[in-house]
């Protein structure tokens, strides 16, 4: 086998106390093996060094979205992020470690992320109006015209595309937001077009996107986030 | 000092917000839309919930499909639960299944579809038409991630009618008024404050507790909280010794490699390379039923011929796909493939991939009656308190789990408590005078007061390693009695944690630590339930007594004194299908559960 190499990492985390509110960075040195993840590593912190560090996750295996952190400035999931593949991209063995900035720091790694949810529920993402079923029927719907958007549900919210937006406009909803608008839009169940219109096409909406593309580059689904942003901006994601 | 910082009422508490807690939230709204309806949740939000994670199917007979029947669903769950789900609550669950894929559909589920634009239908180990006959074609799906459909669509209903959500919060202490359950102790997490909340029903939807083992597809956080609260407040679990192992788990992640990887011609083989299946099953070799491959693959382990995957700290064996030609790997596996690569970095077309069976369900969970209501160890209902999805046994699945029936379960449960309990909501909220001092305070004090050099972190992970060593897929006697010592002295050692960081708010140590005496607890009482059931039946494979046995016809229900010893009693199994002696009767009755 050739996973036997060890690597001595150091990573400097943000720390974050709620209660004094002081912030700063600490280093922990790791001796790690090529094939944990980032999320192995904080645990091992937790057990071995330092039981306070808080950080989150869940599923822990990129289905959930909620251990999204910043490596070396990037957004991505802790849990998908192997050490060799690390040391790889970013050609380094020391990494500062930070929460994503989409939240407010409950403490060190760990977000408040039901804040950041507050722009997505703006976007209401769920049906508004639902198409009336017929004698129990389930709708039909062709898997072409599904194809079109379907991409766009495989989103998680972990809220990487929102951290990595360069549109500098605080009141953008967000990359997420307006995938979520964009598939109800699609969605011929949902009757109630008109108000995802006019959220979407708002000061909120897709004319704040600034298309650097950050969003797509960044996604742990490997979503072309946007792609779909670029539709509605066209006007293409909706019969008129 | 802790202390509860306020009170407040609703109509109903939901602690835990998945797919079986919210489907419950939205059907009450839907029917009663001016309810108020708490739902508590430990995660930073609901859509974070496992529910999330199930990636194959929804079993549920389409009433157009002239094939099937909800009958044939009804027998292969009784078969596949070897004989000891109970069949009223199959009856219930497999007759109401497709009205609820109506819901979800409707709602906005984004199911995968064929070229006519109906709903898409694929087979699953043990579904079958006529009795056995043949696969039957019964489980919709959303791609490889229909939970993470249904999460989506329960969380957006109930966040339409306004459900109103407590994120990262954890239920301490269950509130009752004489024999009634009347609310919950609720630790806000970032506030690091308790409330107390009353409510005219309260619904434990906590979900798993994969984290007993050390090899799980469960996420991080299902640590069995809601069996322990019921287990704290004196009521019992039922059949917790019944425990579902996936054959193949990926080593590190645990997530699943699905059974396609061996029904496309991968080859099992341990430590000397050796294809170890041919001496276990000659014939069905890797496609044996699951059960039976997961005990090879641990018999290899157990005979010194793991593999050891030092990163993870744990042995393994191997699953060889290297000779299947390029196309398979392309077209027929691609997803577990990407699995492989991203999570361990190896390449299944060149190098071997290790694997090692992987918790995946828990059968057993809080007693119920088919209305979701919470019985006690009399089988008496507990008024007020209600338990659905993952943490409670109705029971649909008896022993062993069919594929595709759990989330099933989830949302059928869901709605079934929430008509019940949309019957109890006319009357006033609880009393809420104050019921005196909680005693959850003196826990978390008492987490915060202990002094020595133990780590929660550690102990947790040796806890895991024993569950794993004595108490998956093979069972003995002599490998439970070593658990059970182990145990206790884990118990000991959990004395001495001291907790460093003794601010409340956001503190992940008391978190850790309150979820390692869940834990404990509840490894505690699955050892015990393994012990007396001398015999094997469906997931529970004693290897000291590999026959099912007419003496343990029944669930085993399990509850703890205050002195923390276990305590047994029993739950008739309902053979009421049999019973009736309509057509196909003889169908429902101790059949044998092979395949």
């Amino acid at each position: 086998m050739k996973k036997n190499k060890t690597y001595s990492l150091t990573l400097k985390i943000h720390r974050f106390d709620p209660q004094t509110k002081a912030a700063g960075r600490r280093s922990y040195r790791v001796e790690a093996g090529g094939v944990q993840r980032f999320v192995d590593l904080f645990r091992e912190i937790n057990s071995t060094q330092d039981p306070t560090l808080a950080w989150n996750s869940s599923c822990e295996h990129g289905q959930c979205g909620s251990c999204s952190i910043r490596i070396n400035g990037k957004p991505l999931l802790a849990c998908e992020l192997l050490v060799e593949t690390a040391v790889r991209e970013f050609k380094t063995t020391t990494f500062t470690i930070d929460p994503i900035e989409v939240a407010p720091v409950v403490r060190d790694l760990a977000v408040d992320i039901a804040t950041a949810y507050e722009k997505l529920n703006r976007v209401k993402p769920y049906i508004i109006d639902p198409l009336p079923v017929s004698d129990s029927k389930p709708h039909t719907i062709a898997p072409q015209h599904l194809q079109k958007y379907i991409e766009a549900t495989r989103c998680i919210n972990c809220f990487c595309c929102a951290c990595a937006c360069i549109s500098s406009h605080h009141r953008f909803l967000g990359p997420n937001a307006m995938l979520a608008a964009i598939i109800r839009l699609m969605d011929p169940r949902e009757n109630n077009k008109q108000q995802r219109l006019a959220v979407l096409y708002s000061d909120e909406g897709v004319s704040r996107c600034h298309t650097s593309r950050a969003c797509s580059r960044v996604c742990p689904k490997q979503i072309d986030v946007a792609h779909f942003i670029a539709l509605a901006k066209a006007g293409a994601v909706h019969e008129p | 000092m802790l202390k509860i910082a306020s009170t407040r009422s609703c109509d109903v508490l939901i602690i835990g917000a998945g797919g079986a807690g919210l489907r419950c939230a939205a059907r009450i709204l839907e029917k009663r839309p001016h309810s108020s309806i708490v739902a508590v949740t430990k995660v930073g939000h609901a859509q974070k919930s496992h529910t999330s994670t199930a990636q194959g199917g929804l079993a549920a007979v389409d009433p157009a499909d002239a094939a099937d029947d909800p009958i044939f669903h009804m027998f292969d769950t009784w078969k596949g639960s070897d004989c000891t789900a109970d069949q009223n609550v199959v009856r219930k669950i497999c007759e109401a299944a497709w009205e609820e894929i109506t819901w979800l559909e409707s709602r906005g589920m984004h199911f995968s579809r064929d070229p006519d634009g109906r709903l898409s239908k694929r087979t699953f180990g043990g579904h079958t038409v006529n009795f056995g006959e043949a696969s039957a074609y019964r489980a919709v799906f959303e791609s490889d991630r229909t939970g993470k459909g249904i999460m989506d669509t329960a969380w957006g209903e109930a966040l339409k009618q306004n459900t109103r959500f407590i994120n990262q919060s954890i239920a301490v202490e269950l509130l009752f008024n004489g024999k009634s359950c009347v609310g919950a102790v609720i630790f806000l997490l970032h506030a690091g404050e308790l409330i107390r909340i009353f409510a005219k029903a309260t619904v434990l939807a906590t979900g798993g507790s994969g984290q007993v083992f050390q090899i799980t597809t469960n996420c991080r956080q299902n640590t069995g909280d809601g069996l322990a609260l019921a287990l704290l407040s004196g009521l019992s679990i039922m059949d917790p010794e019944a425990v579902q192992f996936h054959p193949t788990g990926i080593v590190g992640p645990g997530i699943l490699a699905s059974e396609t990887l061996r029904s496309v011609g991968g080859i099992l083989r341990n430590k000397d390379l050796e294809p170890f299946m041919e001496k276990y099953a000659p014939k069905m070799k890797e496609l044996a039923p699951r059960d039976l491959v997961a005990r090879a693959m641990e018999n290899e382990i157990r005979q010194g011929k793991g593999a050891y995957s030092r990163d993870h700290a744990v042995e393994h064996v191997w699953i060889d796909l290297r000779h299947l030609p390029e196309a398979v790997h392309k077209t027929q596996i691609p997803e577990v493939t990407s699995f492989f690569k991203r999570y361990v970095n190896i390449d299944p077309q060149k190098e071997l991939c290790p694997v090692r069976p992987s918790c995946h369900y828990h059968m057993g969970g809080i007693p119920t009656n088919a209305r979701g209501q919470v019985q006690d160890n009399q089988n008496h209902i507990v008024d007020g308190l209600f338990a659905i999805g993952e943490c409670a046994a109705a029971s649909f699945h008896g022993f062993n789990r069919l594929g595709t029936n759990s989330i099933l379960e989830l949302i059928t449960m869901g709605k079934f408590a929430a008509d019940h309990i949309l019957k109890q909501l006319d009357g006033s909220c609880p009393d809420t005078a104050d019921p005196g001092a909680s005693a959850a305070i003196e826990r978390f004090e008492g987490y915060r007061k202990a002094t020595g050099s133990e780590n929660s972190g550690q102990i947790k992970s040796t806890l895991r390693k024993v569950m794993t060593e004595h108490l998956s897929v093979f069972r003995t006697e002599t490998g439970i009695l070593q658990a059970l010592q182990a145990l206790a002295q884990l118990q000991e050692q959990t004395r001495n944690i001291a907790i460093r960081e003794k601010a409340l708010p956001m503190n992940p140590e008391l978190l850790m630590r309150w979820e390692l005496d869940n834990l404990l607890c509840l490894a505690t009482i699955i050892a015990q339930a393994a012990l007396q059931r001398q015999e094997s039946r469906g997931a529970h494979y004693r290897d000291d007594f590999p026959q099912r046995r007419e003496a343990f016809n029944h669930h085993t229900l399990v509850s703890m004194n205050s002195a923390g010893e276990v305590q047994f009693s029993q739950r008739a199994v309902d053979m009421s299908i049999f019973e009736a002696g309509n057509e196909n009767y003889e169908k429902f009755g101790l059949i044998q559960r092979t395949y």
